[in-house]
């Protein structure tokens, strides 16, 4: 059983123990390391200021490559087993890396102190790219704010900037030794202590529901993209932390038939590549999610353990025939049962889990042919913002006769209740008829009543209502036009 | 191609002086200090509720905690009043409270985990008190700061009688975040025999100097404040920053330790003033052809619990009012209200953009009014020839307006897209498919601080021995690059290159007495004040330079001084002529006539041991200004600084979420010394204030506290929401002599063409409504947009 937490940072070999283990990583670089290149914002992974790159070798991206993830979130504990970069890490030498001179010579900082972000954010991407066009730019730089530039010399850095091999950071930095020990090391279980709190990480099922069931209270962390923030702002961190991330079996997207099973460790960055042949509208979809720094790092098994009714993927997967598969021990052997999505939400934050069971894996259906289904997002901001409303619809018709009854209709949003919901009362005012204008008209009504939304800082309720209706009524609309 | 206007000839385009260390992430700001043995981490203890007593605070247990050190309150303060303008906000309150947010103690802790322990240890009793929320209530309560102000022109009640045709209205503006990056901070070091050196993110250092003085019962001369740079500013470390460095100087100097206090961005958002909100009422008469007559306008603004710079920010958006456009008969009346928010500040614009959106939108309505095209009403009523006097009674001077809203018709190519948009509308309407819009909007903003005294700037300019320089001014750095437009105003003087400037952190020990940097005077009165100091020592090197034109070698100074072998040279009268007959170009100091040349660093070398003094402290006024407040009448600019932008929005029908098409500025900036630094704060500020039109919403509780803290509720532009294409040019302008180098102050202006956006939103609205008049308040939401749009599915049953 290991004690430390390995990770090598900038090339430099570290054994992370006790306390520093337990500190985020953003202020254990800048108050332990002396990295004050990192910089922390808004510590809740909404801004892009704390971006470091990271190569984990148990994710599925091969080769392997640095990728941004959000600092300000995350305990060293968890980066076990990763390659951490920093903008202290990137230039060659004396010599900028063609980031940083774009950046410089294309007047891409102001201020400065986002830039270090922006700097990583960007080196990532060119690790994956040669060089980049505006849109792919922007899209690697959707989890970035700056409030300076107006992100024109931003963009202009960013489409300035070309990789050279005696640049590429992965090449400098992940050599065969490197990954070699970080690899051995996964193969040991972690156990971090300091004071109340302790930090587990089976290489099992079996050990990580024992520890489940012997430590009542207990959080299975993720990529602690909410916990992260809650501890943030004040909020201290459970007793009892469960890792998951040295059991390798969680980290697999399998197809079986129809179904696709995802583990508790795939990061929604690597879903998003896994499920763009069998569900390209969730493909499509998990562009608007959140930020790279935040799919590099999150699962799609955290955003339903987190049980929030504005979870963004959740719409879809109860329209998908979401399933949930939990395992917990009993009499000493590991017990696994399956949730349906319409049987998981109890209440606000509240999930049909007993207090021992873990989640391991979620599953859904591939869509067909013959369904057709569109997932809608609305929030304040177009990208990097929590939705006001979310809706999925999917709607199967007969391929048969000229008419194209609909068989089936699944309707579900986010954000119009304290959990997301499916609509059955609409559901069946579809089902067997044929879709026109009149029929959208009428169901977009019946939605409106059936629905009672609550009042936030985002959205009042009539407005969220009027959202709800005219989701549904923007998917009539696509659906009989195109 | 209107008036004859040009684009830019080539210009410098250096990278920002701090660009090398911005992008490896060494530059250091206040935070990034290393932490000092025995150094102290603040946190602050503040109210919840918009109005409160304070029953009883109890620290005992907070300072049982292990680590934590010690607890300042009011009784701690020396002189607990503070405030720019008028002192009426208590440094920590004692008994009451004025605004969720407002702090009432500060604690010292080893450890960050130990104060988190801490604080939530602290035991507070308070008891609720009736608070005002909103500008109405304020206004019927008669709640106010400072007196009302009018600034009229003209017969408005009778003008306004005779206009054939009239339209009134109210407009509500909400307030922004700055949102910079770096949230408010201070690191303070206790000296020796009771100094206090602070670092702090200030705009101010000099009034951050003062408030810690005061606070800590010290003098002046024993607070040192240094601001080397600032991870953003935008006006919310003007004022606000000084209260923070006081907390943390408290603390220094009750425990004699180093303390930090580094706000979270949510203490951060719910504890500073934001720009301050807006309600207007307005009443304006025009004629058929849509040329307006009589303006008369009633401005309050909500100031939050104290005067902070609120009754300057008005008299900026009174003076802002008539933007663009001649007004005959004129009348603007504003008054800040006091409520129980945080105490509103400065933001980018001042009151400006507040006075402009004002009359943007009375235009776009009179345009719905007379069937025109706004921009036809906008060129009608622009300032022009026989029309350019303001109504407080300046000449609008070099006046490029006419033809920039012109240029900016044809590049934009806004003819042929309004066609187009047109049409797309009627398809729209037809169909159910989204609506776009497209305004063009224009900005005429006043350069010069409005109280007459900020006008000033110093500046030292040091010449070391190797022939290099170190520059302080009272400028502050914040990302807007006047450090490096000074080093270039410097090198240029001296003929040097950039590489052998270096300017230096601001710091009241060599620059006192200085204003903020604000009002996008840092460079104006800065620059100007460097440049007259290079302009003495450059005198006494070119006086030198004759002289040894004329000395054999061998008696130069640096064959003699040593031994004393020769006597000292005397430079004489020629000190006041000499700088018509030598030049500084390329390193090289020569005379005109080319008969004699030397290195610009032997020549400081022979002037050092010469004994010539090679550092000088410039100080420089801004001439001709006089504005009298009271009469609201005279000369309140030594310029402005215009231009114009074209915007084209597309709503979203069923959810009201705007994208932005396409935008086109057209900037008349001077001369500008650095281009890529001056379109970096067109495009930026632009952007900024896209976002407080369009998606940054303040949201607050019924205890007036704020819910949207932090960028998970509070949203910001990110880079997916800029515009698809996106156009910023400057026009060739050499003709603002008034300025140091010609050119034109930039910090400001461009934030308030984000105007456009604002109003072809309403452009969109409007166009989907049959033409109809229909309000819109800023920001405009997507909600708000939706209600606009649709407003019968929002009728509530």
């Amino acid at each position: 059983m290991r004690d430390y937490s390995l990770i090598y940072l900038n090339g430099v070999r570290k054994e992370v123990r006790g306390r520093e283990a337990l500190l985020m990583l953003a202020d254990w670089l800048r108050k332990e390391e002396g990295l004050t290149g990192t910089k922390i914002v808004c510590a809740e992974g909404d801004c892009g200021a704390c971006t470091v790159l990271r190569a984990f070798p148990q994710i599925d991206n091969n080769p392997l490559q640095f990728e941004a993830i959000n600092s300000c979130i995350a305990t060293v504990a968890q980066m076990d087993g990763s390659h951490l970069l920093t903008v202290e890490g990137i230039q060659n030498g004396q010599e900028l890396s063609p980031v940083q001179k774009a950046m410089r010579e294309c007047h891409g900082s102001q201020c400065g102190y986002c830039t270090p972000g922006f700097v990583m954010a960007l080196t990532g991407a060119l690790e994956k790219h040669q060089s980049l066009d505006k849109k792919t730019a922007c899209n690697y730089l959707t989890g970035n704010l700056c409030r300076c530039t107006g992100y024109q010399p931003i963009i202009e850095a960013a489409i300035t900037a070309k990789q050279s091999e005696e640049h590429s950071v992965s090449k400098r930095y992940l050599t065969k030794d490197t990954v070699a020990d970080l690899s051995h090391h996964q193969k040991e279980s972690l156990l971090i202590k300091s004071g109340l709190i302790t930090f587990f990480a089976p290489v099992t099922l079996q050990e990580a529901v024992q520890f489940a069931s012997e430590n009542p209270g207990f959080k299975v962390l993720g990529a602690a993209t909410d916990m992260g923030v809650q501890t943030n702002k004040g909020k201290p961190l459970p007793k009892h932390l469960l890792s998951l991330h040295l059991i390798s079996e969680l980290y697999e997207v399998r197809k079986e038939d129809t179904r696709i099973s995802v583990g508790a460790r795939v990061t929604l960055a690597q879903l998003r590549r896994a499920v763009e042949k069998t569900n390209p509208e969730f493909a499509v979809f998990l562009n608007l999610f959140a930020s790279p720094q935040i799919k590099n790092a999150a699962t799609l098994v955290g955003n339903i353990a987190n049980a929030s009714p504005i979870g963004d993927t959740l719409p879809f997967l109860l329209v998908s025939h979401g399933k949930v598969h939990v395992a917990s021990i009993e009499k000493g052997s590991v017990q696994k049962r399956e949730i349906a999505f319409s049987e998981l939400f109890l209440d606000y934050k509240k999930l049909a889990l007993k207090p021992s069971e873990i989640i391991t894996h979620v599953s859904f259906d591939e869509t067909c042919q013959d369904q057709i289904l569109k997932i809608y997002k609305v929030s304040q901001r177009k990208d990097l913002d929590i939705s006001t409303v979310s809706g999925a619809f999917l709607l199967k018709t007969s391929l048969q006769g000229k008419d194209k009854k609909i068989e089936e209709a699944r309707l579900a949003y986010g954000g119009v209740a304290a959990t997301p919901v499916r609509l059955p009362e609409a559901e069946k005012a579809l089902q067997g008829k044929v879709l026109d204008s009149k029929l959208i008209h009428e169901v977009s009504e019946l939605i409106g009543k059936i629905i009672s939304p609550q009042t936030d800082l985002r959205g009042s309720q009539t407005y969220r209502k009027v959202l709800a209706m005219n989701l549904f009524k923007k998917y009539g609309r696509e659906v009989l036009h195109g | 191609m209107g008036d004859g206007l040009k684009g830019l000839p080539p210009i410098a385009s250096d990278p920002h002086d701090s660009s090398f260390s911005h992008v490896t992430g060494r530059s250091e700001y206040v935070d990034d200090r290393p932490l000092l043995k025995r150094e102290l981490i603040c946190g602050l203890v503040y109210s919840p509720y918009a109005r409160a007593n304070l029953k009883s605070t109890d620290f005992t247990q907070a300072l049982q905690v292990p680590g934590v050190v010690e607890v300042v309150t009011a009784k701690d303060v020396v002189t607990n009043t503070w405030g720019t303008i008028f002192q009426d906000q208590p440094v920590l309150a004692s008994t009451e409270v004025h605004y969720a947010g407002e702090v009432i103690a500060v604690l010292g802790a080893e450890t960050p985990e130990a104060l988190r322990m801490g604080l939530a240890q602290v035991k507070v009793e308070w008891e609720k008190l009736p608070a005002i929320l909103s500008v109405d209530e304020a206004v019927s309560k008669k709640s106010f700061i400072g007196e009302e102000r009018s600034i009229a022109r003209g017969d408005v009640v009778e003008a306004l009688k005779n206009s054939p045709k009239r339209l009134s209205g109210c407009l509500k503006i909400q307030g922004a975040d700055h949102f910079y990056l770096e949230s408010q901070a201070a690191v303070v070091y206790p000296k020796e025999e009771g100094q206090l050196e602070v670092h702090s993110s200030t705009q101010h250092p000099t009034e951050t100097q003062h408030v810690v003085a005061k606070a800590c019962g010290v003098p002046f001369k024993d607070v040192v404040c240094i601001a080397k740079r600032l991870g953003g500013g935008f006006g919310g470390k003007e004022s606000q920053a000084a209260p923070i460095a006081a907390f943390a100087a408290l603390m220094a100097k009750k425990t004699g330790r180093p303390a930090r206090l580094a706000l979270s961005k949510d203490d951060d958002m719910v504890i500073t003033g934001k720009r301050n909100p807006f309600q207007i009422s307005y009443d304006v008469g025009f004629n058929s052809e849509g040329k307006i007559l009589a303006f008369d306008a009633k401005l309050f603004s909500d100031g939050g619990a104290y005067a902070d710079l609120s009754t300057s920010i008005m008299e900026r958006a009174m003076l802002h009012s008539d933007n663009a456009y001649f007004i005959p008969h004129m009348r603007v009346c504003g008054q800040v209200c006091r409520t129980n928010y945080h105490p509103h500040t400065a933001f980018r614009g001042f009151g400006g953009p507040k006075g402009v959106a004002l009359i943007e939108s009375v235009l776009e309505d009179v345009a719905r009014e007379t069937g025109k095209d706004a921009l036809d009403i906008r060129k009608l009523n622009c300032y022009k020839p026989g029309e350019d006097i303001t109504h407080y009674g300046q000449k609008v001077e070099n006046n490029l307006l006419p033809g920039l809203f012109e240029k900016l018709e044809t590049d934009s190519e806004y003819r042929s897209r309004r066609e187009e948009i047109n049409s797309w509308n009627q398809k729209a309407i037809e169909t159910g498919g989204n609506p776009r819009g497209l305004s063009l909007t224009a900005v005429k903003f006043g350069i010069s601080f409005t109280t007459r005294f900020l006008n000033q700037g110093n500046a030292l300019v040091i010449i070391h021995t190797d022939g290099s320089v170190q520059v302080s001014t009272g400028a502050v750095e914040m990302g807007q690059g006047v450090n490096s437009r000074i080093a270039s105003i410097v090198a240029e003087e001296f003929g040097l290159p950039l590489s052998s400037i270096r300017m230096m952190p601001t710091s009241t020990e060599k620059n006192a007495n200085t204003s903020p940097t604000a009002a996008s005077s840092g460079t104006d009165i800065n620059g100007a004040a460097a440049q007259k100091a290079c302009l003495e020592i450059k005198k006494r090197l070119a006086a030198l330079a004759l002289k040894l034109k004329d000395t054999s070698k061998e008696l130069w100074p640096s064959k003699t001084a040593g031994l004393g072998t020769a006597p000292e040279i005397e430079l004489g009268k020629e000190i006041e002529t000499s700088l018509t007959q030598v030049a500084f170009e390329n390193c090289q100091v020569m005379l005109r006539d080319k008969s004699f040349q030397l290195k610009f660093s032997d020549l400081v070398r022979e002037a050092y041991l010469n004994r010539i003094s090679l550092s000088e402290y410039g100080h420089y006024r801004i001439p001709d200004l006089g504005f009298d407040k009271l009469k609201g009448k005279g000369r309140a600019f030594l310029y402005y600084t215009q231009g114009v932008a074209a915007s084209e929005v597309e709503l979203d029908r069923d959810t009201g979420e705007v994208k932005v098409r396409r935008v086109d500025i057209l900037m008349d900036l001077g001369r500008p010394i650095n281009y890529g630094l001056d379109v970096g704060q067109v495009t930026g500020g632009f952007i900024q204030g896209m976002g407080w039109v369009t998606t940054e919403n303040l949201v607050y509780n019924q205890d007036g506290f704020l819910l949207s803290h932090s960028p998970s509720t509070y949203k910001i532009p990110s880079i997916q929401d800029t515009p698809r294409i996106f156009n910023a040019n400057l026009v060739h302008n050499e003709g603002n002599t008034v300025n140091v180098k010609s050119t034109k102050a930039v910090g400001e202006p461009p934030l308030l063409l984000c105007l456009s956006v604002w109003t072809a939103i309403r452009d969109a609205v409007m166009s989907y409504q049959g033409n109809k008049v229909i309000p819109m308040a800023i920001p405009a939401t997507s909600e708000r947009i939706l209600r606009a749009l649709t407003p019968e599915e929002f009728l509530e049953t």
